[in-house]
């Protein structure tokens, strides 16, 4: 049994105009310590499928069906006061965007000690002294001084060390980091990456890493999920997606990415993929991809929506043209 | 010669000294935020409010102002040697001079400790009936903006169906209810009369502040409600609140001088600065002081309030100053 089973997610926002369909039938599986990474473009779906794990959808938005099974319970299901439980203490989050995610009129030492006393039955010294030992493993220096300082007073890295710091501070089995390195200097981002993975071993944890960065994911996930449009289009170990992409748009991701080992890299341009993703108030019927992709149209693919299917072992796909199955290039090349 | 050239050279060293401080004052008064946090101070953000409503001359006046009157309204009495409530028809109707400095009224009453006494009555129902508006309005708002959904959309229209009544009728009428005037009731008409626009601006203020990655980061480790309304939202929304306390002062104590003026005041001999001023109406043509000097305390009030108001948003709210 895995640690968190995510069985055909489906998380609908009423508007005005129709409901937007974010997650529209998610399903992957995470054993416990292992690291899944979650990529994909801007809304398509990846955040709202770590809020609906945790619960955290804001009405009127609301997870219309599915199941969220983790460590012997159903999550969908659960009373708001259980989740609440739950949050924090068994399965920890940490969001994009550092600068504003801490309280400014709350010291360091407030907001971590406040999130252990909030699970853990701990008195208030013993809280301060584990906040203390938080913010070291974090590798905050003068831990002890710098737990009574205000927010402003941390730079954008440091306050996502303080953010992962209260994310793990009760133990969790789980660990969710949403974008947790898009916000930062290109500089402090390879050491909140390592400070994950090293957390991450220390305290067996399982982790899903959501982001829209290849490379983020290239070096920390066992399996990576490729999300497009709302839905989950290709799902493998890492080392296999990128060795052997089988989707139009996952090779189309791989293929954006800028190359500078190659020879011409400085005078050659930066690939990119045509057309703009789907409305999600009116996806396309069948493969959503389909309008951007350069191989559809010679068949039915466009009306038959394509099943995520196993193409070989551990190798998932929801294409009707995965790379291994197709006979020629395509004809028009847009 | 030599003695020229002395002077002179003095005279651009003191110019040079006196740009010098000009320059070190600019760089104070800008780097307000990085200044206080270079020397380690915790509260910077209210340090900041206090540099920049001290940098603000007009609200600065007005609250010295402010307080030059609520030392009136609290010492003179005290000090005062007349017994306001002494009737001297003798003394009556005398015109401001040493012994009177506001003049006496009909009664032979000494105005100045009338006034300050008055102006005690005033400004203590101003104040309670101002921290009632608070303490109804950031409940019913926190409440409608916290819970949100079909609640708050229910809150919301009732509030706007009391918008709709007109404000003194329906104290009045409050008033009319109790059947007696006094302080409380007083209170209580005034605070049911105006507590609306405080609730709807609690209910924007947290509504606004829900949206914050704190709050949802807070919902994320597993906060209870009460927390996350206690600790995150309702402190945040302290600047407003104290703005507030300054804006809805000045109307109450208008609303108060209006409603006595129009007869619904505290009951004589006791007086506020509305019913002295409806005491003077009577002989406003022989003796204008009577009815221009409780007015003129609570234009004074008023005023004072209004800028201290205005200071205090450009001090908590820099951002909004643009507008």
């Amino acid at each position: 049994m895995a640690l968190l089973e995510v069985d055909d997610l489906r998380t609908y926002f009423p508007t005005r105009e129709g409901e937007v369909h974010a997650v529209d039938g998610v399903s992957f599986k995470l054993e416990e310590r292992k690291t899944l990474g979650i990529v994909g473009e801007s809304g398509c779906g990846k955040s709202v499928t770590a809020l609906s794990i945790m619960g955290l959808i804001q009405t009127p938005g609301r997870v219309v069906s599915g199941s969220v099974h983790f460590d012997g319970k159903e999550l969908t299901n659960l009373k708001r006061r259980e989740i609440e439980d739950i949050r924090g203490l068994e399965i920890g989050m940490i969001f994009q965007d550092p600068m504003t995610s801490l309280n400014p009129t709350l010291t360091i030492g407030t907001q971590i000690t406040e999130t252990l006393r909030r699970h853990l039955d701990l008195s208030r010294k013993e809280a301060r002294k584990r906040a203390v030992d938080l913010l070291e493993e974090v590798h905050i220096p003068n831990a002890s001084r710098r737990l009574d300082d205000y927010p402003h007073r941390y730079s954008g890295g440091m306050r996502q060390r303080v953010m992962i710091a209260m994310a793990i501070s009760c133990n969790p089995k789980l660990l969710i980091a949403d974008e947790p390195t898009t916000a930062l200097d290109v500089t402090v981002q390879a050491g909140v990456l390592d400070l994950l993975e090293e957390l991450r071993q220390e305290h067996a944890m399982a982790m899903i890493i959501i982001t829209h960065n290849m490379g983020v994911v290239a070096e920390t996930a066992d399996d990576i999920a490729v999300m497009y449009a709302g839905q989950i289009v290709e799902q493998a170990t890492a080392l296999d997606l990128f060795d052997r992409p089988e989707h139009p748009y996952t090779e189309a991701l791989l293929g954006a990415l800028p190359k500078l080992d190659e020879p011409d890299a400085r005078n050659a341009r930066l690939a990119s993929i045509p057309g703009r993703p789907p409305d999600l108030l009116s996806p396309p019927e069948a493969c959503r991809f389909a309008p951007r992709c350069k191989y559809a149209g010679t068949d039915d693919c466009a009306t038959v929506p394509p099943e995520l299917r196993e193409i070989r072992s551990g190798h998932w796909v929801r294409s009707a043209h995965p790379a291994s199955e197709r006979a020629r290039e395509p004809v028009a090349v847009s | 010669m030599a003695i020229d050239e002395r002077l002179a050279a003095e005279r651009a060293g003191k110019q040079r000294q006196a740009s010098f401080e000009l320059a070190l004052e600019a760089t104070a008064g800008d780097g307000g935020a990085r200044g206080a946090g270079a020397a380690l101070q915790r509260a910077s953000l209210w340090r900041d409010a206090l540099q920049r409503f001290r940098a603000n001359r007009a609200a600065v006046i007005a609250a010295i102002a402010f307080l030059v009157l609520l030392a009136f309204v609290i010492f003179v009495p005290w000090l005062s040697h007349e017994d306001p409530y002494a009737v001297d028809f003798s003394q009556a109707y005398q015109n401001p001079s040493w012994a009177h400095p506001f003049g006496t009224d009909e009664f032979g009453r000494d105005l100045f400790v009338r006034v300050a006494l008055g102006g005690r009555v005033s400004i203590a129902i101003g104040f309670a009936a101002t921290f009632a508006i608070m303490g109804v309005g950031i409940t019913y708002g926190s409440i409608s903006g916290f819970i949100g959904g079909k609640l708050d959309n229910g809150m919301m229209r009732f509030l706007d169906a009391l918008y709709g009544l007109p404000y003194l009728p329906f104290a009045i009428l409050t008033l009319a209810i109790f059947g007696t005037v006094n302080f409380w009731t007083m209170v209580v008409a005034l605070t049911i009369a105006s507590w609306f626009t405080t609730a709807r601006v609690m209910r924007g203020q947290i509504i606004t502040l829900k949206e914050n990655d704190y709050v949802r980061a807070a919902h994320a480790v597993g906060a209870r409600w009460y927390r996350v309304l206690f600790r995150h939202l309702l402190p945040n929304t302290l600047g407003v609140i104290i703005i507030f306390v300054f804006l809805e002062l000045p109307g109450v104590v208008l609303g108060e001088a209006f409603l006595s003026f129009i007869g619904l005041g505290i009951n004589p001999p006791k007086a506020s600065w509305g019913t002295l001023a409806q005491d003077g109406y009577g002989a406003y043509q022989t003796h204008p002081y009577l009815i221009v000097i409780p007015s003129l305390m609570i234009a004074w009030l008023i005023l004072s309030a209004f800028f201290v108001a205005d200071g205090l948003r450009d001090a908590l709210d820099p951002r909004a100053r643009e507008f």
